[in-house]
């Protein structure tokens, strides 16, 4: 994700566990396409981390000191780069439901109409 | 409706027409081309079978009649199935693109200044089948966009209108000429909406989660419309100025 073209999430932490069953997702991952998907993004800082006895994690860390912790327990090596893919094109900002589609901050420009309004032909 | 309707009409006519005398005996003082000219609507329609015997010279595609194909040339043509394999060509994926009203022009580069102030400027654009009255610096949440990534350049093709403060260009339903730069800043999930469903005294309950899929685009330009000249001042100079006149005051 990038706001006004800067990347907003700065590292991916890749936990995992090397005897755990729910990792073997995970651990494959990282043979197969986690080196692709660091040379697709040379912004982000990616991190492995051995953590023993418990399930893989991936944490995406912000720029708006946002953390995202995604558990990826028992998900197949396509599922774990989705949610990699889904941490790195998001903003970190907290999963609101959207007021409207369309944000603006100047939302008139001819002027905003009223029924006292009279147009001139 | 109405074609099918006309199409069993003159089928049965057709068939009518068939049990009492066949048509090449009808037909056969005429010739083949002057028959097709006098009557070109009726009989030579695409897919549309005729009892004669000289068949492939008045159809245009398909030599043999029979009775089934009269209810068979009332089905549209069939449109190519959206293919399921994930991998479209790269003409493909720019056909769909375009046709949902964007085209990708590429990434962003560091050099490009692409995030301009504010130009009173709008534009009317239409992304797949929601319209937006769009500005330059708005954001705008649509469906996901398939084939572009974040950081991308897009150009959004269908404008339906332009404004200024003292023009307005309607489009007769799109601009041609006209169009508007976009680039991508997140695909994310929209926050999850619960479809329960419940009858009551029924025994039937269900719960469904559903997440919709969303990309975020910022509008930098409109083209096509004459921009007024920015005669407001910037900033950054009467903040030199200020100093500037500060340190006179100081040094007198």
């Amino acid at each position: 994700m990038s706001l006004r073209g800067v990347w907003q999430l700065k590292k991916l932490v890749v936990s995992f566990c090397d005897w755990g069953g729910s990792s073997r997702g995970i651990r494959a991952f990282m043979e197969s396409e986690l080196p692709a998907f660091i040379e697709k993004n040379p912004q982000l800082e990616v991190v492995t981390e051995l953590n023993r006895g418990y399930h893989p994690l991936l944490k995406g860390f912000y720029k708006n000191k946002n953390e995202r912790v995604v558990c990826v327990k028992n998900m197949t090596q396509e599922d774990v780069l989705q949610c990699a893919s889904r941490l790195r094109n998001s903003q970190g900002r907290k999963v609101l439901k959207l007021k409207t589609r369309h944000v603006t901050k100047h939302p008139s420009v001819q002027g905003t109409w009223s029924t006292d309004l009279k147009i001139a032909n | 409706m109405a074609n099918r309707r006309c199409f069993q009409t003159l089928a049965r006519c057709l068939r009518s027409i068939r049990t009492l005398t066949p048509i090449s005996e009808c037909l056969a003082p005429y010739t083949a081309p002057a028959l097709s000219q006098t009557l070109p609507n009726y009989i030579f329609l695409n897919k549309f079978k005729v009892y004669q015997v000289p068949a492939r010279s008045f159809c245009s595609r398909h030599s043999e009649s029979e009775d089934d194909d009269y209810e068979s040339g009332e089905e549209e043509d069939y449109g190519e199935n959206e293919e399921d394999i994930a991998d479209l060509s790269a003409e493909e994926k720019v056909k769909e693109a375009t046709e949902i009203g964007y085209t990708v022009l590429g990434p962003l580069q560091k050099s490009d200044r692409v995030f301009k102030l504010y130009e009173p400027v709008f534009a009317v654009v239409q992304i797949g089948s929601h319209q937006f009255k769009v500005s330059n610096g708005d954001t705008i949440y649509t469906e996901r966009l398939k084939h572009c990534d974040i950081n991308d350049k897009l150009v959004l093709n269908k404008v339906l209108m332009l404004g200024s403060q003292a023009q307005t260009i309607i489009g007769r339903p799109v601009l041609p000429e006209a169009a508007v730069h976009a680039v991508v800043e997140e695909h994310a999930l929209d926050a999850k909406v619960i479809i329960f469903k419940k009858k009551r005294r029924k025994n039937y309950r269900r719960t469904k989660g559903h997440r919709q899929e969303l990309t975020k685009l910022r509008i930098t330009d409109i083209q096509g419309i004459e921009k007024p000249e920015n005669t407001m001042p910037l900033p950054p100079q009467t903040k030199e100025k200020e100093k500037a006149e500060k340190k006179v005051a100081m040094e007198a």
